[in-house]
């Protein structure tokens, strides 16, 4: 009997010009739980993409499963047929539908679509599977209305039992569960219900991969855990061999104070320059924007106070709080308390909306760029001048040819490609449809930027130029706010750095203390209670 | 795999390059003008089948003035499709509007004035109260409003008690029907009067880019400030208004009103509104392509009949019209 469960040899994989895994080897041993670690892009998700067999690894690349090895790449379903699971973070369940229902998705597929169901019958026999797992869930209640810790819960027994099923079939001594970050959205409290049924499934003979940037959670669970850096293997280690510090530093790399990893430096042609001094703000009460008590999805009374002209990041783990920040500002999400306070005017933020957000002088530039900042199908120039339209306007009569060609202009200003306002803004790539969106903005000079991943999907060129027109935007005295998990972005564009934990400010990166490595270690760090991080960071008092 | 680690990909719609770009705007000059070679086509098979009948002043003036009902709810139809909803309750308004003239004039012997003035205020009641329930209860409004549209169909039964009411003045007639201007029927130039209004609110006022918005991307035109909610509540209501238009323009060219009237324009009023999304302005809902298609069923309908054709070929023209254009300028776009 082979003592691992799964072992992965010399992958590699490459897209484009970025080596995403470069030889990278892991193991799983029978029965045991391996947290994989590393930051955002480091090449877990392609890692994991690459054992569930979406991605083909480079040739040179080995798997072996259950001690057999097995022919590379993946094809189809071949992953669940060798007894390999997953459950993402979106745990893939039909929400409006019965947890027995979910749980016989699998069952009709495998009995044929002729044969009746029994329904009293499954139903029962579904119950005693989630108690055997130790989960005591209504089997017909509708997914969602339970509890998110619940959902989760049906979804990961869900795919140990499959997995169980899998071994009684075959005969294989062993099955791996991944788990892909499943604890982001629950309440700390609730994470333990997760680690019961862990245990359990472990117990019962599958080994779990458990992914996770969540530190006290990996402390409480795994036996072992492995690090990828930069789409290499950075370290393996017994997690009672190793201290938290030493986790963060397995993650964020040696002599990571002060220093950006290689990677880094090429991506984003290297962060601020030392050369560059920080530059002052006026940090009168009166000035500016001040947020204070912010309640709402999962903040918890987060403070903030930006200064005219000043950029300041929020850099947070999913599930911080962090992500939220400008949508809860800008009313596009309801905040359950808190207070918006502008050039002297204050808003109680659960009463506030877009219009009047838009009216105060509030921007956002949302992360979901096709759902919620363009409109595809309508033209550039349009896009562009939606928020100014009434200043076309003469007589109530729109000057179309002024507004067409104000927004060539513009376009020409932002460097948009092509230089043809007329297209619809869904034929852009996303990095001039970004341009787009940015000089939309910018165009009611607004009091506060409000941002949130604004670089997702955009090339490097255009990300050079979006720092740039925002920059200059607030020469203007524009407070922003910049939410991003891209932390090289956050050291290239931050005069100030806020670390969001548990849905409060934790932690500020002031001036040169900024850098990459030192907003990771942080955010990883960002337990008060688990590393020091004042090593690293310059604390600031707010 | 968690959302914030796509850092590395892209938009889902890769970037056209500028030749690809342009190649697709010669596309949409053939999709812009392929609705009116199509009518244009088809009149010139007609005149050359039937030159007698055809091109005869009176047919001519049929063409255009005996389809202004389909046109004034094809109108209304076109402003809450324009906003990104669906109205299907607008046939049982026209249908409410005209019993109303009917009942009010005949029954009761209220001046026509008033009675279409009262019977186009109800008809922009019916269009809040369908505002109403959709936008301020947000509820799906293709259920929502076949709903009341199936209300408002029984509140004519029940006004008309179930009979057909005759007999309205003549001065009803007198303006929009027997009237004519150059040989065509005044209720036309109603018609061409409201698209025209709509066409330039849509088209040249902040109101219409604002609308335009709400109904391509709502997520985009609320977090862009814009009060989405008021714009299509006024789209409902003022549809409603338009479409009690078209029951009047129905009592008058009938002179008369029953149970069910206006109701069965309600298809071939969307037919044009979606064919006409396919001219003009390729790929939006706008007021002169509507036009355009009315034109184009109206030209179809009575061709066929000239030629002998039943009264099911109307509905058959109608149907294959819209499932065909449709199809083909989804299929032009793909290209």
């Amino acid at each position: 009997m082979a003592t691992t469960a799964l072992e992965l040899h010399h992958i590699s994989k490459t897209f484009g010009a970025t080596k995403a895994l470069q030889d990278v080897s892991l193991t799983v041993q029978r029965g045991e739980v391996l947290a994989l670690l590393g930051e955002n892009g480091c090449g877990k998700s392609t890692l994991v993409k690459v054992m569930a067999g979406v991605y083909d690894p480079e040739s040179g690349g080995r798997m072996v499963v259950d001690g057999e090895d097995v022919p590379l790449p993946l094809h189809g379903d071949a992953a669940r047929h060798l007894g390999l699971s997953f459950v993402h973070q979106d745990l893939g369940l039909a929400r409006p539908l019965t947890v027995l229902e979910n749980l016989l998705g699998g069952v009709a597929e495998r009995s044929g679509s002729r044969t009746r169901i029994h329904w009293r019958a499954e139903a029962r026999k579904a119950g005693e599977m989630l108690r055997s797992y130790g989960v005591d869930v209504d089997p017909l209640a509708v997914v969602n209305q339970l509890p998110p810790v619940e959902q989760a819960l049906v979804a990961i027994a869900r795919a140990a039992e499959e997995l169980k099923q899998h071994r009684e079939r075959t005969g294989a001594s062993s099955s791996v569960l991944v788990l892909d970050e499943p604890t982001v959205f629950l309440p700390e409290e609730e994470v333990r219900f997760l680690f019961d049924l862990i245990r359990t499934i472990v117990a019962s003979g599958a080994s779990v991969v458990f992914i996770s940037h969540d530190l006290p959670a990996i402390r409480a669970i795994a036996d072992r855990v492995t690090v990828l850096r930069d789409g290499k293997l950075a370290a393996t280690a017994r997690m009672s061999d190793v201290t938290d510090a030493e986790v963060v530093e397995m993650i964020v790399g040696p002599a990571a104070a002060g220093l950006s990893s290689p990677k880094h430096g090429q991506a984003h042609g290297g962060h601020r320059p030392d050369a560059e001094e920080p530059r002052s703000f006026d940090r009168a009460p009166e000035a500016g924007l001040h947020v204070t008590g912010l309640r709402g999805g999962q903040t918890s009374g987060l403070e903030l106070h930006v200064a005219p002209g000043e950029i300041v990041g929020l850099a947070g783990l999913l599930g911080s709080g962090a992500e939220e920040v400008p949508y809860l500002l800008f009313g596009a999400k309801q905040a359950s308390g808190g207070e918006l306070t502008l050039r002297g005017r204050s808003v109680p933020l659960t009463k506030q909306h877009p219009g009047q957000a838009v009216g105060m002088g509030l921007a956002l530039i949302p992360a979901d760029r096709r759902r919620d900042a363009i409109a595809p199908a309508v033209s550039v120039a349009e896009n562009m001048m939606l928020l100014v339209v009434r200043r076309f306007s003469r007589g109530g009569r729109l000057r179309n040819a002024l507004l067409r060609s104000t927004a060539d202009e513009r376009a020409g200003a932002l460097d948009v490609r092509p230089r043809r306002t007329d297209l619809p803004l869904g034929t852009l790539s996303g990095g001039n449809a970004q341009k787009v969106v940015v000089g939309k903005w910018l165009e009611i000079g607004p009091e506060v930027l409000l941002l949130h991943e604004p670089t997702q999907g955009v090339d490097i060129a255009a990300r050079a130029e979006i720092y740039r027109v925002i920059k200059r935007a607030t020469e203007t005295g524009m407070a922003v706010v910049w939410v991003s998990s891209d932390f090289d972005e956050l050291a290239t564009v931050c005069d100030r750095v806020v670390v969001v934990s548990g849905g409060v400010a934790v932690t500020e990166i002031v001036g040169q203390g900024i850098s990459p490595a030192a907003i990771t270690a942080s955010v990883y760090g960002a337990d008060p209670g688990a590393t020091p991080n004042t090593r690293i960071v310059e604390q600031v008092a707010p | 795999m968690s959302a914030t680690e796509t850092v590395e990909t892209t938009d889902p719609q890769p970037a056209p390059s500028v030749a690809q770009g342009s190649g697709s705007v010669r596309g949409r000059w053939g999709e812009k003008a392929a609705l009116p070679v199509a009518w244009l086509v088809l009149f010139i098979v007609f005149a050359a089948l039937a030159p007698e009948t055809f091109l005869s002043m009176g047919n001519l003036s049929n063409i255009l003035g005996s389809q202004s009902i389909l046109f004034m709810l094809a109108l209304a139809a076109l402003l809450p499709t324009r906003s990104g909803d669906l109205d299907l309750s607008l046939g049982s308004i026209g249908g409410l509007s005209a019993i109303i003239v009917a009942v009010l004039n005949v029954n009761h012997g209220v001046s026509v004035p008033v009675a279409c003035l009262v019977a186009v205020g109800v008809g922009g009641l019916c269009g809040a109260f369908n505002g109403l329930f959709v936008v301020k209860f947000k509820t799906e409004p293709f259920i929502m409003t076949l709903g009341t549209g199936t209300l408002f169909g029984g509140l004519v039964f029940w006004i008309a008690n179930s009979t057909t009411i005759v007999g309205v003045d003549r001065s009803l007639s007198m303006w929009t029907y027997l009237r004519q201007i150059g040989g065509v029927p005044v209720q036309f130039f109603y018609c061409l009067l409201v698209m025209l209004v709509i066409w330039y609110v849509m088209n040249h006022t902040p109101l219409g880019v604002r609308n335009l918005f709400v109904g391509q991307s709502r997520e985009v035109a609320v977090l862009s400030g814009i009060n989405a909610d008021r714009i299509r509540f006024g789209a409902f209501t003022l549809a409603g208004v338009i479409a009690a238009l078209a029951g009047v323009l129905y009592v008058g060219t009938t002179g008369s009103a029953g149970p069910t009237s206006v109701e069965t324009f309600l298809l071939p009023a969307y037919a044009a509104v979606f064919l006409g999304a396919t001219t003009i302005q390729p790929g939006r809902f706008n007021a002169l392509g509507t036009g355009v298609a009315v034109l184009f069923l109206a030209t179809g309908t009575a061709g066929l009949q000239l030629l002998g054709a039943q009264d099911y070929a109307q509905q058959l023209f109608y149907g294959g019209a819209l499932v065909l254009a449709v199809a083909i300028s989804r299929y032009l776009r793909r290209n």
